[in-house]
Parts: structure tokens; sequence; C-alpha cells
């Protein structure tokens, strides 16, 4: 039961997942990874919030591309 | 005796069964090594990288070269084809089949007998798990689709054959694996984001695409169903020796047991019988496959 619901909830919500932990680590590596960027601080929210965003954005299309 | 009688006694099914036969008693040592091999190459990228050892960018290239010749060990352990019937060495069919697919993330057991229905029922639109992947419009399309993930449609297949205790018992059996492919990259990249970037999710995607277009796609393309029908003889402008001769993938459907390496001696053996059963192209075998690349400009 419990399994089945984790594996509900990662075929419902998977994208979203994968966009704001694994795009937002990625964005927040890279930004900061930019001079310009290294002092700004909540930069991660930026990360973060662009990986989520983007994840979102393939939840509801049903597809990343 | 008719001439058509004559024929069907001279390319009869036995024979040919015979034929093959002999083409499949050897141990596929080598595939064992690639399947293992590229396994811990990938996996030692790891310390290499991330101690500074190995710059991340030959590591990447590395890792896709990895992650392009890890399918196939499994695909010849998911035939059983190591331990060729016998039960004291089955455990290798599993532990090569499980190991060689780290570097692609996909569980053996779900591939295993996604890849036995394929084999059932190749080019069937309802029940062949590759036949969104084998009837695409272009290989644009199948890459996009294998790169969006969409063409993995494990949900349609477990209701289509959700009578089949052995698929649906599969299937469950990987559940834990696919959770742990799912979140090993998601706990990985907060501590190691480029290297889980460029070390696994990114090389992991080359090779399923890499996979894909070569053993799903090209060797299905425009064919029918039917066993001589079903898989095509084709060729292009790669040589043959880089896309893992799947131009000779006919010969696997029809006689699943031939070891890979072994695929171009049994083809030369097997022309009468395929140009005389019309397996798509065999017309355009050339009488030596052996170290033959079959480019086609």
């Amino acid at each position: 039961m419990v399994i089945e619901k984790i594996l509900n909830h990662i075929s419902n919500w998977g994208k979203f997942w994968f966009g704001l932990i694994f795009l937002g680590s990625i964005f927040n590596a890279a930004l900061e990874k930019f001079n310009f960027f290294s002092d700004t601080p909540y930069i991660w929210v930026l990360a973060f919030g662009s990986g989520a965003l983007i994840g979102l954005i393939a939840k509801i299309r049903g597809a990343w591309l | 005796m008719s001439e058509s009688s004559d024929q069907s006694n001279q390319f009869s099914f036995e024979k040919e069964k015979a034929i093959a036969k002999s083409f499949s008693t050897r141990f596929q040592w080598e595939m064992i090594l690639i399947g293992l091999g590229q396994a811990a190459i990938w996996l030692s990228l790891w310390p290499l990288v991330l101690n500074g050892f190995l710059d991340l960018s030959i590591g990447f290239v590395i890792a896709s070269l990895c992650a392009c010749f890890a399918y196939l060990p499994s695909h010849e352990a998911q035939h059983g084809n190591y331990s060729r019937g016998n039960p004291k060495l089955r455990w290798l069919d599993g532990l090569v089949g499980h190991i060689t697919l780290v570097t692609l993330k996909f569980p053996y057991h779900i591939l295993r007998i996604t890849h036995m229905k394929h084999h059932a029922y190749t080019n069937d639109p309802e029940k062949d798990p590759d036949y969104a992947n084998a009837h695409n419009t272009s290989v644009f399309k199948v890459i996009k689709n294998t790169l969006d993930g969409t063409t993995v449609q494990y949900d349609k297949y477990l209701e289509v054959f959700q009578n089949d205790n052995a698929f649906v018992n599969s299937f469950h059996k990987a559940i834990p694996l696919a959770l742990f492919y799912k979140a090993a990259p998601l706990v990985l990249v907060v501590i190691f984001p480029f290297e889980t970037l460029l070390l696994w999710w990114l090389p992991a995607k080359i090779g399923t695409v890499y996979t894909t277009v070569f053993f799903s796609y090209y060797p299905h393309l425009g064919t029918s169903t039917g066993r001589y029908q079903s898989t095509r003889f084709w060729s292009h402008w790669m040589p043959r020796f880089l896309n893992h001769s799947m131009q000779l993938h006919f010969i696997h459907h029809l006689h699943p047991s031939i070891g890979h390496y072994d695929e171009p001696k049994a083809i030369e053996a097997l022309k009468p019988f395929l140009v005389a059963k019309k397996v798509p192209g065999a017309d355009q075998i050339p009488e030596r496959i052996t170290l033959n690349p079959l480019i086609k400009v």
C-alpha cells in the first residue's frame, strides 16, 4: 500500500520533484560558478525556483520536450 | 514432387534450426567482459573525478561510451545466453544483467520481461513494448521521445499483460531497484551536482538514445508482423562496428540463442534460408559478413 502510494505520487509529481531537486541543484551550482552572481544573497531561491517551475510546466504538459 | 515442395523441404525449419543451434553453444565471454568492464570503468570514474585525477569533461566522454556499451551484455543475459539452460550458471545471467545496467539506470527485471514480450509480439501495436520506438515517423522523433521518456509506457503494458503472472511478478520484483534509480541521482545531485549530471544522468540519456535508435528503430523500420517479416537486414553510412552490428539484428529475432559475436558466421551459413523465407532485405546480404563493415553511402 505504502509503495503503491509512493509510485502514484512519483508518476503524478515526479517531473516536479525532478525539476526542483535535480535541475535546481544544477542551476544553483552553475550560478555559484559565475562571479557575477556569487555575492548575490538568496541566489539559490532563483536556482531552485527555476528548476521547480520547469518541472511544474513539464508536469502540466505531460512531457519534458 | 513439385518444385515448391522440394524448396520447402530444402529450407525446412528443422534444418534452419539445426544450423542455428551449431552457433548457439559458445560461452559468451566477450559480452561478460564488456558488461562488467564498462560498469567497473564507469564506477571508477567517480573517485577519479572527485579526487581531481581526471577532468570531468573526459569523465563525461568515457561515461557516455560506457553507457553505449551497457545494454547489449544485459540483452544476452535476458535471453539466458550465458547460462545456456544450465541452472548452475543462471546466477551469471542475473549478475551481468543487473550490473551492466547500472550505467543506464534501468532495472534488469523490467527490461527482461518487456523484451520477452517484444520478441513474442514484435510489431504488434497493442502488445509490443517497443512498438512506439520502432514505428516512429523519423529518427529525430525517436530521439526526442526517448529523451522525453514518453516511449516508456510501463503502465500501459502492465494493463495489457495484467493476466500474465510472470510479467506482473517481474515488474513488482523490479520496483525497489526502479525506486533506487529514481532516488539515487536526486540525492547525489545535491552533493555532487555537475558530477551527477555529467557522469550519470546525461551519459545514461545518451546511452538510452543510442540503444533505442540502433536496437529498436532501425532494425524494425518498415517491417510487419510474422516470424520472418518482423526484422530486416539494413545498412547505412555507419560501419556496423559502431552500432553494435544491429544491421544483423534480424538473425537474433529468428534465433535469440545465437551469441552476438557469432551472428555474422550464422548469417553466412543461413543466408539461403533467409532469402527463401523472404526476410526483408535478405537479398542484399553479402556473401561475407565477418569483418565486413556493411557500409552503404
